[in-house]
């Protein structure tokens, strides 16, 4: 219980921080600052989910004083505290309690990227110990939060708030990582449509990398090499992104830096694009993940540009960019004194599915060069099309691009061949510069030889892409797409019917009463009740309630479970809902 | 070229240190930087350096941010000398005349070993959760099996525990993520130099954090000492130096066996200093990275996970990789261990950044649970292998008259040429350096290192037998011709190796320092733009870098 006694030791000031947090809170910032602080900035609206907590806290206490007083029930693994009779009840209210604290600090923070970031598979077993008083602690740690009141003695305050992200997040996952659904092993545990991973051919994946010629090594590979990667492997990802972007020319391996990760290469590209505190113009929903990427080291901050779900003027389709809607961002930004630097794009979009057409890609790189923008395009869906009638035109394949020197395109393996746990991301550029200062991270975010190596026999496989995997991998999405979508219809649920990515994006705020996003999170917390992880909107800072991400790339079996447990979340939240609104009037 | 600005021309004539010199190659071999400044007023000039690794930029770019262009300057100037030998790398067959590198800390010698136990079937396996987002710590297989590894090895008195296991790839992400969450931007570790001086790239490039130098020389002072001993006096000298500036200090850096001197600390001054440590609240990383290349048996290496007790055992964190140990730097494997789970947790969060491939994290973990292949097959090879390269440099240098500082440890002999540099002067160091390029062998030079006394340069022997020959030929050459020029001003040949006993082979002249001219720094220098990293403008430090 290191962290209970951390939290209650605090004395430092905090006055300069809070003020800190009230500015960037004014300025509409993803709120990935001072995680510490934040649900305090975020008063207006949340105030009704500050009163609960509150209330609650009066309760939890009381339950951790009793808890912490038997030390030896909090060591005891998660699986023997549920079967403990005696204590189950207490404790499963506070384990929700804990949820609910947790996810409500989290919800106020309005930037997890849930589950996706989270990873971990077979450390199951693992980090399982004590459960239950590492979700106190972290409860102390959200309370403090809320207090401005966490401090430890042996990190920087940039070191907490690194350390208190990751708990805030970790908290779902690690009961997740406890309780993994498995075919035979485990059929009541979570299913895990939260975290975006494709999981559907991991049977080419490892047949075609437990081939012979994968086991290549030469001492080079086992030796310094050079910091952008491999020069083999940069020539390898500069043919395979002429071929694949249907480059007009071929593309340049000076120009390609591989790093550890897409992660990786955006926190490095943020570094040198951006001073801390400046940001990124950012179209949202988008996927949360990438906050981190710009904040955990980067200091950069990300600015919404919102979107509506409405069809209106000049939008043909829900949730449109339009070039006015990034004018009106800067602007905006720029009136609140935020110096903005460049536009994310993420194409195929994450959470949308939705893929720019070659004029709009071409309007928001006009008007990033009329404000010398840099565009930062994330294509690491662009294999994912699995739709034939949906065309995806990578950046790359433009004629000529309006600013090359400041468009920046990233890409990586993990999603368009389901291998996350490569950790490989690369970054092309025109601008040498650029990639001169983001090879600097190099020896910080390197991959080591023997991947460098595998990845590159991966990608000359032109054969195996072409004819084996991705003819598979496709109609696989799709198959698992339709049998979602059918399910969607069948329930009336809307959703956005597209052809590219892992992801449905749908709307079940015909399932909250009211429409908040307080309603929304605790639907969030009905499905992870029911065992079901999916990605509430709040997380990708959809400014409208109800909007819920589903990963479709699983299999069968596992899907059709989930399908099963997510029918009965909402069978079950409608009928709340009638009694609620037969409630509603008599209150009256 | 800059002009050296008004107030910072009357650098004191006492201070022929670093920080007046240049150095023009930021590169030689490692990938270093350096980094260096002083406040020309200081007290003790020569006890102590704040590093600011900023100080000699100077560019500005239209696309990048502030930091933008410093971090891309960082990587010029560090591509500097790799280049150079990039562009002309010596090989066997097809580049006979290209250049040999000694500069780089590799070990070449077990290529054959690894690459056999690297293939076997265990190694190859691949599964699907291999191939998935992994525990961002590392998958818990692995770092069970580091906590086991580093018990047997480290001779850990209780069983190292997994949790406090975190992986990554490579000890400078160690090195980066733990100044990230320890320190605030602008504040500073202690580090004894000479140094790897990467790290000071390692710890600024994200967290903005500096090192202040304790430099160490290479006088002996009493009978008892050993040149460039750390002294708990040197640490607290510098400790107290930084505070006088305003520099907020952190922790101290340890590296054991120590690069590049190839120094071991014994139990005690490891014990002292951590004592220190603890005294002034300060974390320590020990970086351990060079533990299993003890080569010489009689040196009785502890590790500091070895210590009964710990004093500060929260605020002590220690790294380790296979780089070095297992010849393997491209493999990118390094691993942190704390007992401090806030650290532990607050390193494994900027793990996304950090990680390494499920695959590879397999092949780690099926190494190092082989204990027979290590004790049996590799260690004993590798400390042989290691043992003959080494006889064999030691050999040449001895028979240039050159003495050296090597213990036994590491891949590398620290040898003293300031008798081939008339002035002593930093800037003769640099065109020694490029001598030795020029005559196609790659060295690296003390100031990479941040080291004080011009005129050391690290050699390293780790490579295969015609290489090293053909490298130590191309040394001599250079050495042998550059002895006679050298011979002209006789002041400077004061110095004869008059021990060359390997253990004890240093004996700096006292009057030496005299007789090097503090003007001879008058090298052109880049004014120190405002530290854009760093916060604090009261300290007015330069640094020349620059080609």
């Amino acid at each position: 219980m290191d962290e209970t006694r951390d939290g209650e030791g605090s004395s430092q000031p905090v006055e300069a921080k809070t003020k800190a947090q009230g500015m960037s809170h004014q300025s509409d910032v993803l709120p990935c600052d001072q995680l510490r602080d934040q649900v305090i900035g975020n008063q207006s609206s949340h105030t009704q989910l500050m009163e609960t907590l509150l209330h609650l806290r009066q309760t939890v206490d009381d339950c951790i004083t009793q808890l912490t007083t038997r030390p030896p029930q909090l060591d005891l693994p998660l699986e023997e505290q549920r079967h403990n009779q005696a204590t189950g009840e207490q404790e499963a209210f506070l384990r929700r309690v804990v949820n609910l604290l947790q996810s409500g600090a989290m919800w106020g923070l309005g930037l997890q990227a849930p589950r996706p970031t989270l990873g971990p598979r077979d450390d199951a077993g693992g980090g399982q110990q004590a459960q239950l008083s590492r979700q106190l602690d972290q409860l102390v740690h959200q309370l403090s939060h809320l207090e401005v009141a966490f401090v430890s003695h042996d990190l920087s305050n940039r070191g907490i708030d690194i350390s208190a992200f990751e708990r805030s997040k970790f908290q779902d996952f690690k009961t997740y990582q406890g309780d993994k659904y498995h075919e035979d092993k485990n059929t009541m545990g979570f299913i895990n449509l939260g975290v975006s991973e494709n999981k559907l051919c991991t049977d080419l994946m490892t047949e075609r990398l437990s081939r012979s010629d994968m086991n290549h090594l030469e001492d080079a590979l086992l030796q310094y090499s050079d910091q952008r990667g491999q020069p083999f492997l940069r020539e390898e990802v500069a043919r395979f992104l002429t071929y694949y972007c249907k480059s007009p020319a071929r593309l340049d391996p000076e120009n390609v830096v591989v790093l550890s990760g897409c992660c990786s290469v955006f926190s490095a590209l943020a570094t040198v694009l951006c001073d801390p505190g400046e940001a990124l113009l950012t179209p949202t929903p988008f996927f949360g993940g990438l906050v981190m990427g710009s904040y955990l080291y980067s200091k950069v901050e990300l600015m919404p540009v919102h979107l509506d779900s409405e069809i209106t003027d000049g939008s043909a389709r829900p949730f449109q960019l339009t070039v006015d809607k990034l004018e009106q961002a800067l602007l905006e930004a720029t009136l609140k004194g935020k110096k903005v630097r460049g536009l994310l794009l993420i194409n195929p979009q994450n959470p949308l599915g939705d893929v720019y057409s070659r004029d709009s890609l071409e309007e928001y790189l006009e008007f990033a060069k009329r404000y010398n923008l840099h565009v930062i395009i994330d294509e690491l869906y662009m294999l994912s099309v699995f739709d034939d009638s949906v065309t995806f035109r990578s950046v790359l394949s433009m004629e000529s691009l309006p600013d090359p020197n400041r468009t920046h395109m990233i890409w990586g393996t993990s999603k368009d061949f389901g291998i996350s746990g490569f950790r490989f991301g690369a970054l092309y550029t025109h601008n040498k510069e650029v990639a001169s200062a983001v090879s600097s991270f190099g020896f910080l975010n390197g991959i080591s030889g023997i991947t460098q190596y595998k990845l590159c026999r991966l990608l000359q496989d032109r054969e195996w892409i072409d004819k084996v995997y991705l003819p598979t991998n496709h109609s696989r999405l799709k198959a698992a797409h339709r049998y979602i979508t059918n399910k969607l219809k069948a329930l009336k649920i809307p959703f956005l019917n597209r052809g590219s990515g892992l992801y449905v994006w749908m709307n079940l705020k015909e399932y909250l009463q009211p429409c908040t996003f307080e309603e929304e999170l605790l639907l969030h917390h009905r499905f992870l009740g029911n065992k079901l992880i999916l990605s509430p909107g709040k997380t990708y800072m959809c400014k409208e309630p109800g909007w819920f991400r589903l990963i479709f790339s699983d299999k069968p079996l596992p899907l059709k479970l989930a399908m099963h447990r997510f029918y009965e979340v909402l069978a079950e939240q409608k009928r709340d809902l009638r009694v609620k609104q037969l409630e509603d009037p008599q209150k009256e | 070229m800059f002009a050296l600005p008004e107030k910072e021309s009357r650098a004191p004539s006492t201070c022929p240190g670093p920080a007046s010199t240049q150095d023009l190659d930021s590169n030689c071999g490692d990938g270093l930087e350096r980094e260096c400044s002083r406040k020309p007023d200081q007290k003790l000039p020569e006890l102590y350096g704040v590093g600011d690794p900023t100080a000699g930029f100077s560019s500005n770019s239209s696309h990048l941010s502030s930091r933008g262009g410093i971090i891309k300057w960082f990587w010029d100037s560090a591509e500097a000398g790799y280049r150079t030998y990039h562009m002309d790398e010596y090989d066997e067959d097809k580049n006979p005349s290209g250049i040999i590198n000694l500069g780089t800390s590799e070990n070449k010698l077990c290529f054959d070993l690894l690459s056999k136990r690297l293939s076997q079937s265990d190694m190859l396996r691949v599964e699907p959760a291999l191939l998935q987002y992994p525990d961002w710590r590392g998958h818990l297989f692995l770092r069970e099996e580091v906590a086991r590894f580093l018990s047997f090895y480290c001779k850990s008195p209780a069983p190292l525990q997994a949790e406090n296991v975190v992986v990554l790839n490579g000890c400078a992400s160690v090195f980066s993520a733990l100044a990230t969450v320890l320190c605030e931007v602008g504040e500073a570790f202690l580090i004894p130099a000479p140094y790897y001086g990467a790290i000071t790239q390692h710890v600024c490039l994200y967290g903005n954090v500096r090192l202040v130098s304790v430099y160490l020389d290479s006088e002996v002072t009493g009978p008892d000492t050993r040149p460039f001993q750390l002294t708990v006096e040197k640490l607290e000298m510098a400790l107290q130096g930084a505070n006088s500036q305003g520099i907020k200090v952190k922790g101290l850096i340890l590296i054991n066996p120590q690069n590049p001197l190839g120094d071991i600390y014994s139990p005690a001054e490891l014990q002292n200093f951590l004592e220190f440590a603890k005294r002034h609240e300060l974390h320590v990383m020990v970086d351990e990275v060079y533990m299993l290349s003890v080569f010489e048996e009689s040196v009785g290496y502890r590790s500091v996970l070895s210590l009964e007790r710990l004093p500060d055992p929260q605020r002590t964190h220690v790294m380790w990789a296979t780089s070095k140990d297992f010849g393997m730097s491209g493999l990118r494997f390094g691993t942190l261990y704390t007992e401090n789970r806030d650290v532990a947790t607050a390193v494994a969060s900027l793990c996304r950044y950090h990680g390494l491939s499920g695959l590879v994290q397999h092949q780690m973990a099926q190494l190092l649970r082989d204990r027979d292949w290590i004790n049996q097959v590799y260690l004993p090879e590798n400390h042989a292998r290691l043992k003959a390269a080494h006889t064999y440099v030691a050999g040449e240098l001895r028979a240039l008259g050159i003495p050296f500082l090597s213990r036994g440890a590491g891949f590398f002999i620290w040898a003293d040429l300031r008798k081939y540099l008339p002035e002593g002067s930093f800037e003769e160091e640099r065109r020694l350096w490029r001598r030795f390029l020029d005559h196609k062998v790659l060295v690296s030079f003390g100031k990479a290192f941040e080291c004080k006394e011009p005129g050391w340069f690290r050699l390293v022997f780790s490579d295969k037998a015609h290489r090293l020959c053909l490298g130590m030929q191309r040394v001599r050459q250079v050495l042998e011709g550059k002895s006679q020029v050298a011979e002209d001003p006789p002041a400077c040949q004061t110095q004869e190796p008059r021990d060359r006993h390997r253990h004890a082979p240093l004996s700096a002249h006292p009057g030496e320092c005299g007789t090097r001219n503090p003007g001879s720094t008058h090298l052109s220098t880049l004014p120190s733009l405002v530290c854009w990293l760093f916060p604090f403008k009261l300290i007015s430090s330069w640094s020349q870098y620059g080609y």
